[in-house]
């Protein structure tokens, strides 16, 4: 998968230069100006990201200095995180909540994709509309009804709520659907004919031959949820019971002026998933780009 | 699991599953459980909002809901915090399109030819802001943007300019957040606009500059053309989204001020609904925004459909 979307960038740009140079002396920009382009994108995209980290090893007397790098490099300001905030505490909550819900969107979308692909059955293209369709609905307009059933469950203020309303999610199941219907039908005939059930044809079968989809679906899912700060803001009402894109806010509201601590914090609240990145990059790359943005 | 005796009917040979005449459970059994959780939360709330819009209500349980009929519609569409809000959202919505659209294609044609092992390390740097949560950005360049001793105003107070507020100043707040979900987006869709142009067949491009076609020419007549889906998928993407990403900003940096500047609508959904408890209102104007952008997404689908011109 990996390889395929290589092959693919890199055979466009392969291909273009040779039979042209002799046809005449064209505009095209040099080497250096597209290395400059390249440069200056990157410079904006990663530069806040080093500077929360540098600023976090910044000792109190030195945040306010534009040096690149810290004279003194100190943890102090992540001690002082850990010691106001239970930072360890929401990130293991977070850790939790993203962990369960990316499982929880590959297993439900598994399975409901497993059976619009599987079965043509009355009201199948209703059901693949309705739930292709329903990242049409913003979250800020069900939130009040989401709330108030959120509380009628007695899910205020726990982790289970953070996750149970995001159990499913239309791009998992749709990003699942596509990538079985590519995949050969005579294999599953073949099982089918071997008297393989459908519980089995789909754990044997179909989910091993699958494993990069879910592995991509998986880490986007986990990477969103994360992230996610809208639902969290509605649920949580203690700092211990939240997750740490809350407990970031709520730290940014208390101390707002204590630079340092706070981009101690936020760095802290990056870890994990600039850790995946770096592990996994071409990965996390690619299923952002194949789910689209969502 | 109880799927097994449903699983059971059409085991016994080739015959083709949809040729079963009874009522399948199986097929339903394996959807129920994103089915059951994108009605429980998504549908059935819609529904539910539908008819609070029409109601009065501050959200207590104990106290009763109110049929207004169609005042709340009738009062939003007068109430110039709407209005403000609804042109706001406009703004952010075309603030966007430079970053996620315009320039990423621009970037992307314009290094096309770039190879070698950079290339990978531009990717990987440029798309970091993807990844990064909205929260961590906005704290982030709230440091960098802060008046007195943020980088961007030290800098512009070294080349003898003036210090900007730019989450203080209503001329500069709308800019700021827009920038800042700008940001988030532009590798991505940089990176995403590589992708397509470099799946242009080359043979296209190769037959047009034998017949004399000039660089510009090129762009214009064949990648332009054959990169229309991906243009109107991130626009759409733009149109539909672009509001609500920027919800997070306005929440943590702003809170829709100063004097509202930054307040677009779902901002005002939020801020009717848990700021002041107007359900009925918060509701009502989540149903215009609802129907509004479902028309536009629609519309935008139609135009996909018929505007893009495949590579076949």
């Amino acid at each position: 998968m990996t390889t395929s979307m290589n092959r693919v960038l890199s055979s466009g740009a392969a291909v273009e230069p040779e039979v042209s140079r002799k046809a005449r002396p064209r505009i095209r920009p040099g080497a250096l100006t597209i290395h400059a382009t390249m440069i200056l994108l990157a410079f904006i995209a990663i530069f806040p990201v080093y500077w929360m980290v540098v600023s976090s090893l910044k000792a109190e007397n030195e945040i306010f200095s534009t040096g690149l790098w810290p004279s003194a490099p100190s943890l102090d300001n992540y001690g002082f995180v850990l010691s106001q905030i239970p930072m360890l505490r929401m990130l293991a909550n977070t850790t939790v909540v993203a962990g369960v819900t990316a499982a929880l969107h590959v297993l439900t979308g598994l399975f409901a994709a497993y059976a619009l692909v599987r079965w043509r059955f009355r009201f199948s293209g209703f059901v693949y509309g309705l739930i292709a369709l329903s990242w049409l609905v913003p979250f800020q307009v069900t939130m009040i009804p989401n709330y108030v059933l959120a509380s009628r469950l007695g899910l205020l203020d726990t982790l289970a709520g953070l996750i149970v309303p995001h159990a499913a999610a239309a791009f998992a199941v749709l990003m699942l659907y596509h990538a079985m219907k590519s995949f050969p039908t005579e294999i599953i005939e073949a099982a089918r004919m071997d008297g393989a059930k459908h519980w089995r044809i789909l754990w044997e079968i179909i989910t091993p031959n699958l494993r990069a989809s879910l592995a991509s679906l998986g880490i986007l899912a986990f990477i969103s949820a994360w992230n996610e700060y809208f639902w969290p803001l509605l649920l949580s009402r203690s700092i211990e019971n939240s997750v740490v894109q809350i407990g970031l806010q709520m730290f940014m509201t208390q101390e707002g002026n204590l630079w340092g601590p706070l981009m101690a914090a936020s760095t802290l609240a990056s870890l994990p998933i600039l850790a995946i990145y770096l592990l996994l990059q071409r990965q996390v790359i690619e299923s952002f780009m194949k789910s689209g943005l969502r | 699991m109880s799927e097994t005796r449903a699983v059971k009917l059409p085991t016994g040979g080739i015959r083709a599953l949809p040729a079963l005449p009874r009522l399948n459970l199986a097929p339903w059994l394996y959807l129920a459980p994103a089915l059951i959780t994108i009605v429980v939360w998504t549908y059935l709330p819609l529904i539910e909002a539908f008819q609070l819009s029409f109601y009065q209500w501050n959200m207590l349980p104990t106290s009763p809901k109110r049929f207004v009929g169609l005042a709340n519609y009738a009062h939003l569409l007068t109430l110039p915090e709407m209005h403000a809000a609804l042109a706001n959202t406009a703004i952010y919505i075309l603030g966007l399109f430079p970053m996620s659209v315009i320039i990423p294609l621009a970037v992307a044609i314009f290094t096309q030819d770039l190879k070698g092992p950079m290339r990978n390390v531009y990717r990987t740097l440029i798309f970091v802001p993807m990844i990064i949560a909205p929260v961590v950005a906005a704290i982030v360049w709230r440091w960098l943007l802060n008046e007195d001793h943020g980088l961007v105003n030290v800098a512009l107070d070294t080349l003898g300019l003036h210090r900007i507020g730019f989450l203080q100043d209503p001329n500069f707040a709308l800019a700021t957040l827009i920038w800042i979900t700008g940001w988030k987006l532009i590798g991505f869709s940089t990176l995403l606009f590589s992708a397509a142009n470099a799946s242009i067949n080359p043979s296209y491009v190769e037959a047009a500059r034998m017949d004399g076609a000039s660089r510009c020419q090129i762009i214009r007549d064949i990648r332009l053309p054959l990169l229309s889906p991906t243009i109107l998928l991130l626009s759409m993407m733009t149109v539909l989204f672009g509001a609500q990403w920027s919800f997070t900003y306005i929440n943590v940096l702003t809170g829709g001020g100063p004097l509202k500047s930054t307040t677009n609508i779902f901002y005002l959904l939020w801020d009717y609904g848990f700021g002041s408890l107007s359900v009925g209102w918060s509701s009502a104007a989540g149903m215009i925004a609802f129907a509004g952008f479902t028309m536009i997404a629609f519309f935008c689908l139609r135009l996909m459909k018929r505007c893009s011109v495949y590579d076949n």
